[in-house]
């Protein structure tokens, strides 16, 4: 859910929403660890937003498909109205089935029409990495300044799922609820929570037999293939959300962690606000360095980096990009992520 | 904007002054002409396009109860009558009630320099914002969240500890207010810098308090609000006469039978309120509580028994077209567009009025 429409410069602070429910309540209470330098951030998201995404080099293998939905006929007619409980807590009613979803996270707009939901969906979030092709059409009714109220009562939208942890503003949940709109809040911390996610997608759209269907499949694949990195050694890996100025890399108990993990890797990790010090990393010396922000960051950018020259990932030459969209969606592609995070640090695995 | 005011204030400035002083009528007159014009393109214009014959037709079915056969789409009207209107109406009732208190500010303190958020307010209140939103608690009452009733309490906790503090021992209350506040809304700001630091993902939403906006406008939120800014204002408006005697002083008030110490405490008390009431709502917009009651003071002199009134209109409009520039322009900051639009035109005007200004 990170890779919405949201300047780079900005990421963190919206990779921090997707922390755990719990860590980030409790971090919030005693007061986390600081993020000020997002102010900045904040301040020149104008300047970045407008440049285009640079596509990200993967390793990964092409095929993303392999985790496919049955066909939407396959569901019988779901009983509406349904009831949910959103991530947030709010208990959610969804009178008839809907005819026109809104989704304002890339994770729901993948996940949607990965559910054989697509006919349904009236409306989207701008996502500067767009997936899949279909959806390039719909008619984008939010960015990163902001919802577009008026747009989306336009579409006469009778369900709308928005994101967690102030990624769609809260102020703007509020006030499509105030105008009778259904809205369900998601986000993810795991791989659980993002299959929950899909579940309840596929519930509250009137597709939930194609929506179980693939997260089994997607869960089914994932297993399969933390199971072939089992027995392997785990390198001490740093994963390089940004770096621009201060150095941000995966809170634990984050969906990034959890993938690192079931890819074979012993990832560094830090509190809830992404943050960490040179000094820290240099310490933890790792033996692997995965660029996340392989779109403007090259190899050659962290060699010229001063007092990273030590660190034995530098020294080696295990620097790699990879593309975070697939890790960090909470969505259908995450075992494409999880293969392209194995085929990097386990080349030598068959996948 | 500067176009329409612009005809308020003619370029050959040297007696327009004392000849709208003199018809006041006149100049109330066009200030709700233009409110007026500024409040139907505010409901006309935005992200959807909606006929202008559909826009008047559903206010005129809604509003005015008139039967008129129904030519729009049922999201249409919902844009209309839920979202604009009030959206108009919160701009607007915020815009009048910031520079009402601007004005009384401005008065009381006998400082051009004063506008609604000088003692303390806005610090206050955008700490108890940011508190707010570190506190992870959801729970929405009249549509408010918690967001609101901390700015709110945080605005007037600000100005109550200021007034309290710069009562300790002096000889000169006005000035010793002021720089109580400054004091004040120091030390808040520091307390507002280390809550945004420890906010984490809360950031943004502190930033856009920050910043201020209607884009979260109701009439829930309308129905809370605008009662208190209408009353506080209106408080102000009885007090006029007050205001001008403190004008002449504290002393010459004091002859001209102004109970100073009361006033002066009313008064405060009823301007932080209007001012609280309009931060909780929009978050913190600058300017427009500054400019519009010099504005005025141009336009028709220091008289506050116009200067009031006038100032009301002037900074609804001010504040409604802020708002509907923002929405064109993709939803941006208001603050951004009353800063952009208010301090070169404030320039201006300050260059024009040749003749000497004094509050």
């Amino acid at each position: 859910m990170i890779q919405f429409a949201i300047p780079r410069a900005l990421r963190p602070s919206f990779a921090a929403a997707h922390a755990s429910r719990r860590t980030a309540r409790s971090a919030a209470v005693r007061g986390g660890r600081p993020t000020i330098g997002l102010l900045v951030a904040t301040l020149v998201l104008a300047a970045c937003a407008g440049a285009p995404a640079t596509p990200i080099p993967t390793t990964a293998p092409t095929a993303t498909a392999q985790v496919t939905a049955p066909p939407a006929t396959s569901t019988p007619a779901p009983a509406f109205p349904v009831t949910i409980t959103d991530d947030e807590g709010t208990i959610v009613t969804i009178p008839r089935r809907p005819i026109s979803v809104v989704s304002l996270t890339p994770a729901a707009t993948e996940t949607l029409f990965a559910i054989g939901a697509a006919s349904q969906v009236t409306g989207k979030v701008e996502d500067i990495t767009p997936y899949p092709p279909e959806a390039d059409g719909l008619p984008i009714v939010a960015t990163y300044k902001g919802t577009e109220i008026e747009k989306i009562v336009a579409l006469n939208a009778d369900l709308v799922i928005a994101g967690g942890l102030g990624f769609t503003p809260p102020s703007a949940v509020a006030q499509l609820r105030s105008l009778g709109i259904p809205v369900i809040v998601l986000y993810a911390a795991s791989v659980n929570e993002a299959l929950a996610g899909i579940e309840a997608i596929g519930t509250a759209t009137g597709n939930a037999d194609a929506a179980v269907a693939l997260s089994r499949a997607v869960r089914g694949e994932m297993d399969r293939l933390a199971g072939l990195t089992a027995g392997l050694a785990k390198p001490r890996t740093f994963y390089e959300i940004d770096a621009t100025s201060d150095i941000y890399t995966v809170p634990a108990g984050s969906l990034y962690e959890e993938l690192l993990t079931m890819a074979g890797a012993d990832p560094i990790t830090t509190d809830v606000s992404y943050q960490i010090s040179l000094e820290t990393l240099i310490t933890l010396d790792p033996e692997v360095i995965l660029l996340g922000d392989g779109g403007y960051t090259t190899m050659a950018d962290v060699r010229a980096r001063p007092n990273w020259s030590g660190i034995r990932a530098v020294m080696e030459g295990k620097i790699y990009p990879v593309n975070d969209t697939l890790i960090t969606r909470p969505g259908p592609r995450l075992a494409d992520g999880l293969r392209a995070l194995i085929s990097v640090l386990h080349p030598e695995v068959r996948l | 904007m500067p176009a329409a005011v612009g005809a308020l204030a003619p370029r050959r400035s040297s007696g327009f002054r004392t000849a709208f002083a003199r018809r006041p009528i006149v100049v109330g007159a066009l200030g709700l002409a233009l409110l007026v014009f500024i409040t139907i393109l505010g409901i006309a214009a935005g992200t959807v396009v909606i006929a202008p014959g559909d826009t008047v037709a559903i206010l005129a079915h809604r509003l005015l109860g008139l039967d008129v056969a129904q030519s729009w789409t049922s999201a249409a009207e919902t844009i209309v009558v839920d979202l604009r209107l009030p959206r108009v109406l919160t701009a607007a009732v915020v815009g009048a009630g910031l520079a009402v208190a601007g004005a009384a500010f401005q008065g009381l303190l006998r400082n051009p320099l004063a506008d609604p958020y000088v003692l303390g307010t806005a610090s206050g209140a955008a700490l108890g914002a940011a508190i707010a939103v570190i506190i992870p608690v959801r729970a929405l009452f009249l549509q408010f969240g918690l967001l609101h009733a901390l700015a709110f309490l945080g605005a007037l906790s600000a100005v109550f500890v200021v007034y309290r503090l710069s009562r300790l021992g002096s000889r000169a209350p006005m000035t010793s207010l002021l720089l109580t506040g400054y004091a004040v809304s120091s030390l808040l700001a520091a307390g507002l810098a280390m809550a945004m630091y420890l906010s984490g993902a809360g950031l943004r939403q502190i930033f856009a308090y920050l910043l201020g906006g209607f884009e979260a406008s109701s009439w829930g939120r309308v129905a809370v609000a605008a009662p208190l800014i209408v009353l506080a204002s209106a408080v102000i408006f009885l007090r006029a006469r007050s205001l001008n005697g403190m004008l002449l002083g504290e002393e010459a008030a004091a002859h001209l039978g102004v109970d100073v110490r009361r006033e002066r405490a009313v008064l405060l008390a009823v301007a932080s309120l209007a001012t609280a009431a309009a931060v909780a709502v929009s978050g913190l917009i600058g300017f427009v509580g500054l400019v519009a009651p010099h504005v005025v003071r141009l336009i028709v002199g220091p008289n506050a028994r116009l200067v009031l009134p006038l100032a009301a209109l002037l900074g609804a409009s001010l504040m409604v077209g802020a708002d509907l520039v923002a929405r064109l322009l993709g939803e941006i900051p208001v603050g951004v567009v009353t800063a952009v639009v208010g301090a070169p035109f404030f320039l201006a005007l300050l260059r024009r009025a040749q003749t000497g200004y004094e509050l």
